[in-house]
């Protein structure tokens, strides 16, 4: 904690204003049944309702309190968002580390696949493969893990090349230290700023790709994510010649916005404390 | 002429009894010139006093046979049939030799009268005669001796002791408290005397070049026994023994470039008389030195050791070491058929320009990467590059950089410790304790708070400072210390320098410096080589390769670097275009320099 308080001392306005937004998404998701009175998944009042004094945001097209639709659904972007991002940020820097590690065909091995990753493009594949897998969460999870993980590697891998040039390390190794020891004592603690910042800013960009997802109608229809409100809410007849838009559509695209917002200002932050140029500012990690 | 057979001479002290010189056996012909070096207190000394008969309080064991007559362990009368008149000696400090109420001829008098049988007018002529021929004016011949300088003195007592015509003559320091000139006076005269009437010598001195200068063969004696014998030139320029390398390496005229190093630890007690008497001093002491006393041996071509591991050892040998890079285009070739040698205890200086294959040479050396072909062979057999980095008195290597040697993010406990918590030696507590006691060598803080500073808040030379710790915890026997003063500004470098010098000293590991500074070369080394295009162009000792070079190119680094900028900066400056540039191009430039001078000049 007397870390994290000394390290807050060095993000920007914007990005302590990241941090608050992204704190209370968190308490949003967290105290979710405390924060609503009205049920997320069965209607409890008339349809589409404008915002009123029951219903503070409005309802849908079949009467489900919009706020309890948001506040769940931060649940739902949020689990998406993080557990996307730990999962390929772990995988990309294992891959990354070993990869730059090994070197030799291993390592150009690796690099191709990513290359090749990299250069699909990512949208289109998603949607195959996630109308492969079939609608759910879990789908949704893997399929952006399954692209995300690269970015991590590339970054990983050559940090870690430039870490192994290093003399300390190859003065460790000449003393008898092995892999395991290098990666923990030496290449690890030195590439994790850089995984949590990837990690930062992976969850941001599985979060929007998770509304993509369910927007294009390949979420998990039985969830309520933001992505899946604004879904429902396109494919309503009139939605835009009325006024409905002005709550259905508008609060979950600024719960969106600020979610991804927050984490951007807060990934960039951590970018300026995470550059080597800067270690001096961040012994020890972030 | 002299023969000592199994001498050992002993005083009987209250605490018991001290044993001054220790089986020591030597012969000395005809006309030979012995020469006796070792500390104070090594027996020197007492061996004189007791050819002369005039130890009365020690006893000896063993015999001393001079012309066939055993001259000890008889009533005193042997020694009187000899002294003077077939052994003569000079002591060290006249001053107190000399009686001071008579006067140089009275004293010259007195010992022909009780010597030799002359009429009192032969003896006037004679003692006359010697004065003069020792240089000393007749005038002088009847002052009191408080009257007379120093090298006077001695000179009246060198006339003393040559009056009676001796066959043996024995010099105890007769050269430590004169100036140079008189010095060198006084050794071409005994030196032609001796010429001329053919007396042996036996000559015991602290300064080597003395020695050299006078003897033929060396007696180097350590608590009362004898270490190395031979002939002097060859033991002087290639000692054997660790204690007779001390011994040269603490001498002014020998170390004329390097930093004198007495041998630490001088004021020992006596070692036990099972073992090496030097062992507890010795850079390369074994487990055997301890329990068994080394054995005299004959070596080779005269020359005879007393160690129980047969003299330095040889530490590292690298044969034939081939290493090539590969480029996008073709190889470069780093290691070109090196071949090195590292003795215990030394230092040697690998230099030469950039590029040139030093380092390459280092990280072979410490197994950072295998060389192509050669072999490389350690002090134990079954040991290779690899294991030797990987053991606790095995080999360590410092690098140049100190902000790539170290970590900026671990402690400096941790840093310090690393490679005892790799081996995973002792327990943590040991571990601890063993990069305490390096911080402390390496002269860093050892207190909490400093232990828990991040590398990145140390300065440069702090860091490297650091790095050597990390180096000293493994207690290395050989050190290589690749650059490691490059990045440092001058007054850290000499600190750190000085630093590792002591350290140097005090544990005796062996070091390979590898540096491209000459200057700092010539402080540090005693062995040096020269690397020139992956390839060794020149070995030698320090002082040989810097006075005189062989290798053309040893002599152009050289000159470039030490010599031209002795005399003048700028004449070393053009004398480095030159050799960069083909003789017209470098006119042209000196001609354009030349003119823009002008131009600038109203």
């Amino acid at each position: 904690m007397n870390r994290f308080t000394k390290n807050l001392h060095y993000f920007s306005p914007t990005g302590k204003a990241g941090l608050i937004i992204l704190s209370l998404f968190f308490l949003m998701a967290v105290f979710s049944a405390r924060l609503t009175t009205h049920p997320h998944d069965v209607s409890s009042g008339k349809a589409l309702m404008p915002p009123c004094f029951d219903h503070v945001l409005g309802t849908d097209d079949i009467g489900v309190d919009l706020w309890s639709q948001l506040v769940y659904g931060a649940r739902i972007s949020l689990l998406v968002g993080f557990l996307t991002a730990g999962i390929s940020g772990c995988f990309g820097a294992l891959v990354g580390m070993f990869a730059g590690y090994t070197g030799g065909w291993m390592d150009r091995f690796f690099m191709r696949i990513i290359d090749g990753m990299m250069v699909l493009p990512d949208l289109p594949v998603m949607i195959v493969l996630a109308a492969f897998f079939g609608p759910g969460l879990a789908q949704v999870i893997l399929v952006l893990s399954l692209f995300s993980w690269v970015f991590t590697a590339r970054i990983v891998r050559s940090r870690v090349l430039v870490i192994k040039q290093k003399e300390y390390v190859i003065y460790a190794r000449i003393s008898g230290a092995g892999p395991v020891y290098l990666m923990r004592k030496h290449l690890f603690p030195e590439v994790l700023p850089l995984v949590w910042v990837s990690m930062i800013r992976l969850a941001g960009k599985a979060i929007v790709a998770e509304a993509g997802l369910s927007f294009l109608g390949l979420g998990d229809p039985t969830s309520r994510s933001w992505g899946l409100i604004i879904y429902h809410a396109t494919r309503f007849p009139g939605i835009y010649y009325t006024r409905f838009w002005t709550w259905w559509l508008l609060y979950p695209f600024l719960a969106l916005s600020g979610m991804v917002l927050a984490l951007a200002f807060v990934c960039r932050d951590l970018e300026t404390l995470a550059d080597p140029r800067m270690n001096q500012k961040i012994s020890g990690g972030v | 002429m002299l023969e000592l057979n199994d001498l050992s001479i002993v005083y009987p002290e209250n605490h018991g009894p001290l044993t001054a010189v220790d089986h020591v056996s030597l012969r000395l012909e005809r006309g030979g010139r012995l020469g006796i070096i070792g500390e104070s207190g090594c027996g020197k000394s007492s061996l004189a006093l007791s050819l002369m008969g005039l130890n009365r309080k020690a006893r000896t064991h063993g015999t001393i046979v001079y012309q066939g007559v055993q001259l000890n362990g008889q009533s005193d009368k042997a020694f009187k049939a000899v002294r003077w008149k077939k052994i003569a000696m000079v002591f060290q400090n006249g001053s107190e030799v000399l009686n001071p109420v008579l006067n140089v001829f009275e004293q010259l008098d007195e010992v022909l009268k009780t010597h030799r049988r002359f009429s009192t007018k032969q003896r006037r002529e004679l003692v006359l005669t010697w004065l003069e021929r020792v240089g000393l004016d007749r005038n002088w011949a009847f002052e009191f001796p408080h009257r007379l300088s120093g090298g006077m003195r001695q000179r009246a007592l060198l006339a003393m002791a040559l009056c009676c015509e001796p066959e043996l003559l024995i010099l105890d320091e007769p050269t430590s408290s004169l100036d140079a000139r008189s010095r060198s006076e006084l050794m071409g005269l005994i030196d032609s005397i001796q010429a001329d009437q053919g007396y042996s010598l036996i000559l015991i001195s602290h300064q080597l070049s003395v020695i050299e200068a006078m003897t033929t063969d060396l007696l180097t004696l350590y608590a009362g026994q004898m270490m190395e014998y031979g002939p002097t030139h060859t033991l002087l320029h290639h000692p054997m023994h660790p204690y007779t390398r001390g011994l040269i390496n603490a001498s002014p005229d020998y170390q004329i470039y390097k930093e004198l190093w007495g041998m630490p630890g001088g004021n020992h007690e006596t070692p036990a008389s099972n073992g090496c008497p030097f062992a507890p001093r010795c850079v390369q002491k074994g487990p055997r030195c301890k329990n068994s006393r080394p054995q005299v041996q004959i070596i080779t071509d005269g020359r005879s050791l007393a160690c129980n591991k047969g003299g330095i050892e040889i530490l590292l040998k690298g044969e034939h070491l081939h290493k090539s890079f590969a480029l996008k285009k073709g190889t470069v070739q780093a290691l070109c058929d090196v071949n090195v040698e590292l003795k215990s205890g030394e230092i040697l200086a690998v230099l030469g320009k950039t590029g040139s294959g030093k380092s390459t040479l280092a990280h072979v050396l410490s197994g950072l990467y295998p060389s192509d072909q050669g072999r490389l062979t350690f002090w134990e057999p079954g040991l290779d590059s690899l294991s030797a980095t990987r053991k606790r008195d095995g080999l360590q290597i410092v690098f140049q950089d100190p902000y790539s040697s170290t970590s900026h993010r671990m402690t400096v406990l941790d840093t310090v410790k690393e490679p005892l918590d790799i081996l995973g030696w002792g327990t943590s507590e040991s571990r601890r304790d063993a990069a305490l006691s390096a911080l402390a060598q390496v002269e860093l803080p050892n207190k909490p708070e400093f232990l828990e500073k991040h590398g990145h808040a140390l300065s440069g030379g702090q860091r490297q400072r650091l790095s050597l710790a990390r180096a000293l915890t493994m207690k290395p026997r050989i050190l290589i210390a690749d650059e490691i003063t490059s990045m440092l500004d001058p007054s850290s470098r000499a600190n750190l320098l000085r630093t590792l010098m002591g350290l140097q000293n005090a544990q005796g590991f062996s070091m390979i410096f590898i540096t491209h500074d000459l200057f700092l070369a010539r402080k540090v080394a005693d062995r040096v080589m020269v690397m020139d295009r992956g390839r060794c162009i020149e070995q030698g000792s320090s002082v040989r390769v810097f006075q005189n070079p062989f290798h053309p190119r040893t002599r152009e680094l050289v000159d470039t670097m030490l010599g031209n900028v002795k005399n003048e900066p700028m004449l070393g400056m053009k004398q480095n275009v030159y050799n960069l540039l083909k003789p017209r191009e470098a006119e042209t430039f000196f001609q354009v320099n030349h003119n823009k001078e002008q131009r600038r000049t109203p």
